[in-house]
């Protein structure tokens, strides 16, 4: 009987844990429509405008140990543009890992090392001309006709808005990684906080909220 | 274009006995094609809105790249901002920009006066949407940087580039510290009385610490401007404003954050009657202290050709 439940259970572990993966196709899918549309909900109407965020230096583990790290690894997810909401991720060689682990935002040394291109281009609207830094995050729309902007950034300690994030996976080639706004919205009394535009506590404490809405969709 | 171009390599001059500069020149190697193309658009009013101000505007060249004719710099439709313009002098050795630091890294410095509505009041996308229809401006970005499709990266890149060979090293002063000239006995006099009570903020040989100092100005009712405090919120920030340089000071006037002091006279009577740590100074003392401070000018710097406008990078002979 032990014997038959010891096979069963390494079973288990070969089939549901997934295979030596080369490559990942990443799809960043943001949660910005309200499931739920009914007049009789009392959520009310969402309609997001404008959402950006970092995410950065990507890696890959198994059993905690770092089995693979994204070189120059900086994406700027953009509603906006559909082409920045999925990319690869190309493994120079057959990983096994069970989970991913990325950034939410930009590290310190990015946001005291100057002026930097691609996704980090200032260009892309994600940097304070006035007190030097990345705006980790950008989430703008209305509530219930109530207009909210909520611009998230800030490198210096004790108010980091950074986030290390961890998200536990089968190992497989298609991995979609949601962030879940609707969630963070209801999640507010946006009569009382509805702007944030500068660092400090409030904007960590919402940097930290987020951080706890991310997920992979199985 | 479709051959390859390599920009030339241009090494970074100071004096040997100065300290290290702080400026990380391997992510910006400077190089000719860099420097003139920062240049010109240090010069080119284009990265205003309204094409009416650019860099030179409030920092010119033959006054220590500050501007002396406003306590309070202006930008487009005549709009006054709430400081005034610091002089642009061995920036290499800074690791902080504006008078409280808001800026923590020189390639970054340039987005502020171009975004700020009452400066340059323009949007970075726009200036560069502007800059690839203008004649010759995607050509001098291929030859600086193998790429001529005008990124925000690159655009700030090279104003700093330009703006680091704004090297001041040059005035008699220097040339009394490397033994080839020697003061008069007015200016000995003023470097001791210098020495005495000046250089603790003011330190040898860039006359800045590089630090925010309190210097017991009154706050400006009409302004309110707490200097380094806006950025960190730490109390302790209150009233401190970045030390300026005071080489070329001759020409750097008004003086303070907010030019609040139209000479040497005026900043005299300020640190002999504050009401701590104010200094003694005779009248034969302030007169000492002036001619010891007019040898930090430097001709060399203020008159050098490769720093002022760029004629012929706007008005190209058919040669080109």
């Amino acid at each position: 009987m032990r014997l038959l439940f010891i096979i069963i259970f390494l079973l288990n572990l070969q089939v549901s844990s997934g295979q030596n993966i080369n490559r990942i196709n990443v799809i960043v899918s943001p949660i910005v429509k309200s499931k739920d549309n009914s007049s009789s909900s009392n959520i009310g109407s969402i309609a997001v405008t404008n959402l950006k965020f970092y995410l950065t230096k990507i890696s890959l583990t198994k059993s905690q140990k770092t089995v693979w790290q994204e070189e120059n690894s900086y994406h700027l997810i953009d509603i906006s543009n559909p082409k920045s909401l999925d990319f690869v991720l190309n493994l120079s060689k057959n990983i096994y890992f069970d989970a991913i682990h990325f950034l939410f935002g930009t590290d310190s040394l990015i946001n005291i090392s100057g002026v930097m291109g691609g996704d980090l281009d200032p260009i892309k609207g994600m940097y304070w001309a006035w007190n030097s830094g990345y705006i980790n995050f950008k989430l703008e729309g209305e509530k219930n006709t109530i207009p909210f902007e909520f611009h998230l950034g800030g490198y210096t300690p004790p108010f980091q808005t950074v986030q290390k994030i961890k998200l536990k996976t089968n190992s497989k080639n298609n991995l979609i990684i949601e962030l879940d706004i609707i969630k963070f919205l209801k999640q507010l009394d946006l009569t009382t906080q509805k702007k944030i535009m500068s660092p400090g506590k409030e904007a960590q404490q919402l940097a930290i909220m987020l951080s706890t809405l991310f997920s992979i969709r199985e | 274009m479709y051959f390859p171009y390599t920009p030339s390599l241009v090494k970074f001059e100071h004096p040997k006995y100065w300290p290290k500069p702080v400026y990380n020149f391997e992510k910006n190697p400077l190089t000719e094609e860099g420097i003139s193309l920062g240049r010109k658009l240090f010069y080119d009013p284009i990265l205003s809105r309204d094409s009416s101000v650019s860099c030179s505007s409030c920092h010119l060249s033959y006054t220590a790249f500050t501007h002396v004719d406003h306590s309070l710099s202006h930008g487009i439709n005549d709009s006054i901002g709430t400081r005034n313009s610091p002089s642009l002098i061995n920036l290499a050795w800074h690791s902080s920009f504006m008078w409280d630091g808001a800026v923590n890294h020189l390639d970054v410095q340039a987005l502020a006066p171009i975004t700020h509505p009452e400066e340059m009041g323009e949007d970075l996308n726009n200036v560069i949407r502007k800059l690839k229809t203008t004649q010759g401006y995607s050509n001098m970005f291929y030859k600086a940087f193998k790429d001529s499709s005008i990124t925000g990266e690159h655009l700030l890149k090279a104003i700093s580039q330009f703006e680091l060979t704004l090297i001041s090293c040059n005035s008699k002063y220097d040339s009394v510290m490397r033994k080839t000239s020697t003061f008069t006995l007015q200016e000995e006099n003023g470097y001791q009385i210098y020495q005495k009570n000046c250089i603790s903020c003011h330190s040898e040989p860039l006359f800045t610490n590089n630090q925010f100092e309190k210097n017991g100005l009154p706050t400006d009712p009409l302004l309110n401007d707490f200097g380094r405090y806006n950025i960190t919120k730490d109390p302790t920030d209150s009233l401190k404003f970045k030390v300026p340089t005071l080489r070329n000071i001759e020409f750097s006037f008004p003086y303070m954050h907010d030019g609040r002091f139209k000479n040497l006279s005026q900043v005299f009577k300020h640190y002999t009657s504050i009401t701590s740590n104010s200094i003694l100074l005779s009248s034969n003392e302030k007169v000492d202290l002036t001619a010891f401070l007019l040898t930090l000018t430097d001709k060399h710097f203020l008159f050098n050709k490769k720093h002022s406008f760029p004629r012929e990078l706007f008005y190209p002979t058919n040669k080109e």
